[in-house]
């Protein structure tokens, strides 16, 4: 009877969980989006506002003027974040599969109100990175309201990112696919419910706290040929093609903007001048691009030439924008360009072919989920989003074929995602697994016991041995005036030796020791050949710190696969 | 009614004076611009005249068919505007600016500032009612397959024959980008940019020579009763109008276009006061009511609404209404900031459309 209350107990506290988070995880998304549409219309960036704009000139101006100053107050707001870069989904990412508890607050608050300001500038960025990371930041924050331990933490942090992409998108499944394919990269029964909760609560609360209009409404879309599944697996490869160069682009930018002559605070708002500059003659480069996506999925909306002009200019346009310091996500960018893509794919095929193929919005759909899949590392996300937005079974099966070989593709070409890219230049690599991630993660510093017999380099062998029988220890290290460490000496190496010798003469010439920063990983690699009981730990200028005992490392290593293993298979 | 009540005293208590001074003591007749037809000689009956019954004013009418011309040279005291118009001249400085705060209370009791549907309340004008433009066709025309959506509109191949269409853009330009699968709410944003026009233009271009152009809101009914257009852009109201007196007509629902109908005076107008008096008197909960149960427009009051019942001639009016839920389903709501603003643009490219120059 007890027990049977207790769990239902821990039943309400988990769809607790998931209802607050899922609902200001959604209100936070619309408000976000409503706040862009709203800056658009009074930036003169949308459309809309641009085509009701009272004269020429103050629509020219604006389009110059606006993604500049945008760019400037971004380029400020990078200035007080410490580490000069903004935050997104991979910090997420990095936290939770490191454990590292929570993700950084000030920095990615930051971030969110640099990616508003960047969005309503128009800047070519996507506006779903922010989000995400957004999600993921508030779930965190209520996990320490409530003091949760690390493993509850993460799948708070998995549930706020559930409830903004099912809120952004009407699609519930997606956002729990996304969380547990992205951010938590396991599947469990215990991250499930809470996940599930948050992320059906924010398709709810979607629809009636400021709801946004879904992105993609597709009314009808005939696959008129069983052989043109074929035509989706190219147009997934062709597509991997595609994300791969937008993903370098945006590198190589980024690599090249650090070189460049500008200061790095002004650098976003003289990319914004740039950006609005050739706006004034494709303006379809500013902003997410909800129109030109639209437009892609009509036959006769662009000419060839357009579609293959109008895909560069993005992909260029975007790896600048955020190469250059905009804040912002690569997830609209890349639906769009990924649209367009398509869409020429499809009426190419319909002219080489000269066979009456499906509309051109079948191949547009595919294109777009087959280069947005591989940037973000989310195949199965993308084609159930597809299927919650369209309700549209053969359109999905046909996006399922594209993304299949889109992501094998690229993942061979470039990794899994642009996010495990970044992350791995900053030194996490996620490539091995979740378990050498966190090892990774994790350094020797913990473990360092301090209190190790130290000798001068010219104490004799009897000093030697004569300390080491005090301090009842088998080693003692060498280390000079400076403090610098200069080798081991073993107590059976010298109980032969003459006792006038110096003890120096006796350490091993190869003996092994860590840096204090050594990865656990890279200890343990380490650990492998050697035989011994402590290892000296020295820091990087060579001064001994102390030395770290073998079965310590052992043990740590074992906790931490223990607690992963705990987050991802405990019951609840 | 109480405001009309004191105003009555006040006329009767000085009619003997006035009387005294003159041997006619009219009062100044109130012009109204409406817009004829079946719509006009319905407000004749539960506006018009009621009202000259109540004060003793004349109501004059002037034929109108929409637009600002109106309010050039001598404009009437009161115009009976659509909301995108109004909201245009307004900016123009053409209309006075309204208060709203002397609206009678709902009949159920609502104060008038929550009785309203949302957005009725602009800065010079009140919306009555609701109506839609929607696409109808002649049922003797087509046999077998019948058209049912807005696609059809442009589907010469299954549906051949005249078409009637607006001599304007509005309704015209939603409806072509509507045939390219275009989601209602992507519409006005797409719309803005020259591509999503040329869309709508190329649209267009397919049926340049089977159209013909109308003005008056009651011509397209009777293009489509003399079997000369057989599908025809028009006013839900005037279509139910015709298929209440049994005429062969079907109105098709789907992306209906609705806007408010709106009462606005005009800044020079001459009799301002008898034209508040009048819209005050005309947007109570039973006049709008009335009006709606003869012309199936949505009424512009939420107490209004729950009101509606049956036609006079008894069936029941509410699945005729555009706000019904049955066929409300796929309507566009006029985007009236959008037009208010783009309107001489717009005009000046839907004709050089129709004049052949490519725009």
């Amino acid at each position: 009877m007890k027990a049977t209350l207790n769990t239902l107990l821990r039943t309400s506290y988990v769809a607790g969980l998931g209802i607050l988070i899922g609902l200001s995880a959604a209100v936070i998304a619309n408000f976000f989006v409503a706040g862009i549409l709203w800056m658009n219309d009074s930036l003169l960036i949308s459309p809309r506002s641009r085509m009701m704009a009272s004269s020429e000139w103050l629509l020219l101006i604006a389009t110059v003027m606006v993604p500049a100053l945008g760019g400037l107050a971004v380029g400020i707001i990078r200035h007080f974040i410490d580490e000069k870069r903004f935050h997104g989904p991979p910090d997420i990412i990095a936290t939770v599969q490191t454990r590292q508890g929570v993700p950084a607050t000030q920095p990615g608050l930051l971030s969110g109100i640099a990616s508003l300001l960047s969005l309503g500038s128009g800047a070519s960025v996507g506006q779903y990175g922010p989000l995400v990371h957004l999600g993921g930041l508030l779930g965190s924050l209520w996990s320490r309201l409530f003091r949760m331990d690390i493993s509850m933490g993460n799948i708070a942090i998995a549930c706020g990112v559930a409830a903004a992409i099912s809120t952004i998108f009407h699609a519930p499944i997606a956002g729990i696919l996304f969380a547990q394919e992205v951010i938590l990269r396991h599947f469990s029964l215990r991250a499930l419910a809470p996940i599930a909760v948050a992320s059906i609560v924010g398709y709810v609360a979607a629809n009636t706290i400021l709801p946004q209009p879904p992105l993609l409404q597709i009314e009808s879309a005939e696959i008129l040929h069983f052989w043109e599944f074929g035509l989706f697996l190219l147009l997934g490869m062709a597509s991997a093609l595609v994300a791969v160069a937008y993903m370098q682009s945006i590198l190589w930018v980024g690599r090249c903007a650090s070189a460049m002559p500008i200061p790095a605070i002004t650098r976003p708002a003289f990319a914004g001048a740039a950006l609005g500059v050739v706006a004034l003659w494709f303006p379809e480069i500013l902003g997410t691009g909800g129109e030109n996506l639209r437009f892609a999925l009509i036959d006769e909306a662009f000419s060839r030439w357009e579609l293959a002009i109008l895909l560069i200019l993005k992909i260029l346009a975007t790896a600048w924008c955020l190469g250059m310091g905009f804040a912002g996500g690569v997830f609209s960018p890349a639906l769009l360009i990924g649209s367009l893509f398509g869409a020429l794919f499809g009426s190419l095929v319909a002219t080489l072919s000269g066979v009456n193929s499906s509309a051109v919005v079948v191949y547009a759909v595919c294109g777009m989920v087959a280069v947005t899949a591989p940037v973000i590392g989310a195949p199965m996300t993308t084609v159930v989003i597809v299927f919650e937005m369209t309700g549209h079974y053969p359109l999905t099966i046909a996006a399922l074929s594209s993304v299949a070989l889109a992501s094998l593709t690229t993942s061979r070409l470039f990794g899994r995602s642009l996010f495990d890219r970044q992350l791995h230049q900053r030194g996490i690599d996620l490539s091995g697994g979740r378990s050498k991630a966190l090892l990774t993660a994790h350094t020797l510093q913990a473990l360092i016991n301090p209190s190790c017999l130290q000798l001068s380099p010219r104490a004799s062998v009897n000093d030697a041995m004569l300390a080491m029988s005090q301090a009842q220890v088998a080693e003692a290290y060498l280390v000079d005036a400076a403090g610098r460490y200069l080798g081991t000496v073993h107590l059976h190496a010298l109980i032969s030796a003459a006792p006038q010798d110096e003890a120096r003469q006796y350490a091993p010439p190869d003996d092994l020791y860590l840096y204090s920063d050594t990865p656990l990983w890279e200890s343990m690699q380490a650990l492998r050949e050697f035989v011994g009981e402590r290892v000296p730990v020295v820091d990087r200028q060579y001064r001994l710190i102390g030395a770290v005992v073998e079965s310590d490392v052992i043990r740590a290593y074992l906790d931490i696969l223990a607690d992963m293993r705990r987050e991802e298979y405990a019951p609840n | 009614m109480r405001l009309i009540n004191i105003w009555l005293i006040c006329v009767s208590t000085s009619l003997p004076v006035l009387a005294a001074a003159s041997p006619e003591p009219q009062p100044t007749p109130l012009v109204v611009a409406s817009w004829g037809g079946a719509y006009q000689a319905v407000l004749e009956e539960v506006l018009f005249e009621p009202f000259t019954a109540a004060t003793g004013t004349q109501v004059k009418t002037v034929p109108y068919s929409g637009g600002l011309e109106i309010l050039e040279a001598t404009p009437p005291d009161l115009i009976d505007m659509t909301k995108n118009a109004a909201m245009a001249a307004c900016e123009q400085g053409q209309l006075i600016p309204l208060t709203f705060d002397d609206l009678p209370d709902g009949a159920d009791g609502t104060p008038a500032r929550r009785d309203f549907i949302d957005s009725a309340f602009s800065e010079c004008a009140l919306t009555h009612l609701l109506y839609a433009t929607v696409i109808a066709y002649d049922t003797r025309a087509f046999k077998g397959f019948i058209p049912s959506r807005v696609h059809d509109l442009f589907n010469l191949q299954d549906f051949p024959g005249k078409r009637a269409l607006q001599d304007i853009p509005d309704a015209n330009i939603e409806w072509a980008l509507r045939s390219f699968d275009v989601p209602r709410e992507s519409l006005y944003p797409l719309l803005s940019t020259p591509r999503g026009m040329g869309l709508v233009f190329e649209r267009l271009d397919t049926l340049r020579s089977h159209t013909l152009w109308w003005q008056a809101g009651n011509e397209p009914v009777e293009l489509l009763e003399s079997g000369e257009a057989v599908m025809a852009s028009g006013y839900n109201g005037r279509f139910f109008a015709a298929i209440a007196e049994g005429s062969p007509i079907q109105i098709i629902w789907d992306s209906q276009i609705q806007e408010h109908q709106t009462w606005a005076i005009p800044t020079s107008a001459t009799n301002q006061a008898a034209a508040q008096q009048f819209i005050r008197f005309a947007t109570s909960t039973q006049r709008l009511a009335a009006v709606a149960e003869r012309i199936a427009y949505g009424p512009a009051r939420h107490s209004a609404s729950a009101l509606l019942h049956k036609h006079p001639d008894g069936f029941d009016i509410r699945p005729h209404i555009p706000t019904h839920p049955y066929n409300n389903q796929t309507a566009i709501t006029k985007d009236v900031g959008w037009y208010a603003r783009v309107r001489d643009h717009l005009h000046k490219r839907f004709e050089q459309w129709q004049s052949g120059c490519s725009p």
